[in-house]
């Protein structure tokens, strides 16, 4: 039995049901997950981890419908991974009785906590901060960290739907050429 | 369809992103069977966020692959893939990620701290405008009761300056001293209206009672409680009345004054 694998191979041997193929997209993939997830669910530990269990069981559930003409194995996963964790923290946001999908206090503390950890400073916060305009900042959060429509975002922000669509491609496109 | 208008639209951001509509999904697979550029560009940008991904990647808490091990049926298979070292050698990914530059490290990181801004702007002004909102809905309760209060007032100013009003001024006793409260009688009308001025507050099981006391003999006028202060209290009328009585009765009243717990007296004339 192979210990490490392609891409190629990882999925055909997930689809083989390989549990040995199960652990090493585990130890290759978990951390890459998490960090999405702890995007989303930024804090509670406890409850990012639940979901991360969640996503790998549903990874293994799922992995027939995995179609590689549609993308890459890692994209799929982080689709999985972002929709878990935005169903939760809907759900936790309701039993918050809010219904603005609010989130508890803490969240506007772990938020500094975590942007020290990656040392901003080095980075030119501001500078990149800058470039994105606000109503497309605001928009992109809504829609990829929060899973609102864009439907809803229209009627959150009181924007047309038009206008919100073409916002966020633009604000996706200007992520993309920082990230070149 | 021109491929390149269709790739600078932000279609394959929106897609890989899963941020697409189900008929933007179904169009956009169509045509990337049908360019290969188009799948290549979208596999370029794929490659982009997983590396961004894998940049950032954040070590799960222990315990939670046991856990998925057992859940999928075999825990047998946790031993084995344990202690297999955790390298990424003939993945693709590992092979793109030895040649990224300093500058797309950097970059990358900084988007990923650009989106945590932008979350952290967006709570922001979320509080902001919750806070607005609640400051709001404590001034308008904080109105509505100075209303009710100002009605009150209005309401006992007109009486307290009918000329047919008898004000009869309720002292406290020796049991009560610090007891007192006004009583408005109404001569032509027999109403009688009173106003706490300061009653001592009784247990959840007793009330006030106020009593006239005619030839001698008293007549119920109703039952009151300490905290109906700020308010002026309709009670039952009288025609007769040589003095007034305040006692504390249990809730709801008793048919006759229990006179030790007397509080408060005064004379009507």
């Amino acid at each position: 039995m192979p210990s490490t694998y392609t891409e190629q191979e990882l999925v055909f041997a997930l689809k083989e049901r390989s549990n040995q193929a199960f652990g090493f997209l585990y130890d290759n993939y978990a951390g890459a997950l998490y960090s999405i997830i702890k995007q989303i669910i930024t804090d509670d530990n406890e409850l990012a981890g639940d979901v991360l269990q969640e996503v790998f069981i549903n990874i293994w559930r799922k992995i027939e419908t995995y179609d590689q003409t549609k993308g890459r194995l890692f994209t799929w996963m982080l689709n999985i991974a972002r929709n878990a964790s935005i169903d939760t923290l809907r759900s936790k946001s309701y039993q918050n009785s809010q219904k603005n999908q609010e989130l508890p206090d803490n969240v506007y503390k772990a938020i500094p906590n975590q942007t020290t950890q990656m040392n901003i400073d080095h980075i030119g916060l501001k500078k990149v901060l800058e470039s994105l305009k606000t109503e497309h900042r605001v928009l992109v959060e809504l829609a990829y960290f929060k899973g609102f429509t864009h439907d809803e975002i229209a009627g959150i922000m009181g924007i047309p739907l038009g206008t919100v669509k073409t916002r966020i491609r633009n604000a996706l496109l200007q992520l993309r050429e920082y990230l070149k | 369809v021109n491929v390149e208008e269709y790739i600078s639209s932000g279609i394959i951001e929106t897609y890989v992103m899963g941020l697409a509509s189900e008929s933007e999904k179904a169009e956009f697979e169509q045509l990337c069977s049908q360019h290969p550029e188009l799948a290549a560009a979208r596999r370029d940008f794929e490659v982009t966020l997983e590396n961004l991904a894998f940049e950032q990647a954040i070590t799960p808490p222990a315990g939670i692959k046991g856990k998925v091990m057992e859940a999928i049926g075999n825990p047998d298979s946790l031993a084995v893939t344990s202690s297999a070292p955790p390298k990424i050698i003939a993945m693709e990914k590992a092979k793109s990620a030895s040649g990224i530059s300093i500058g797309l490290r950097l970059s990358t990181a900084a988007a990923v701290v650009l989106l945590i801004g932008m979350s952290w702007l967006y709570h922001q002004i979320e509080g902001q405008n919750k806070e607005l909102a609640d400051t709001n809905a404590r001034l308008i309760a904080k109105l509505n009761t100075s209303d009710s209060i100002l009605d009150k007032i209005a309401e006992e100013h007109k009486i307290v300056s009918d000329p047919n009003v008898t004000v009869v001024n309720m002292v406290g006793t020796r049991v009560a001293p610090k007891s007192s409260a006004n009583i408005y009688w109404d001569s032509t009308s027999s109403s009688v209206f009173l106003v706490v001025k300061n009653m001592p507050k009784l247990p959840s099981d007793q009330q006030y009672q106020l009593w006239a006391l005619i030839d001698n003999k008293p007549k119920d006028l109703g039952v009151f409680d300490a905290t109906d202060d700020k308010v002026i209290l309709k009670m039952k009328n009288t025609q007769k009345a040589q003095a007034f009585a305040i006692t504390i009765e249990r809730k709801g009243g008793s048919p006759t004054p229990t006179l030790p717990k007397l509080q408060s007296l005064g004379k009507a004339l």
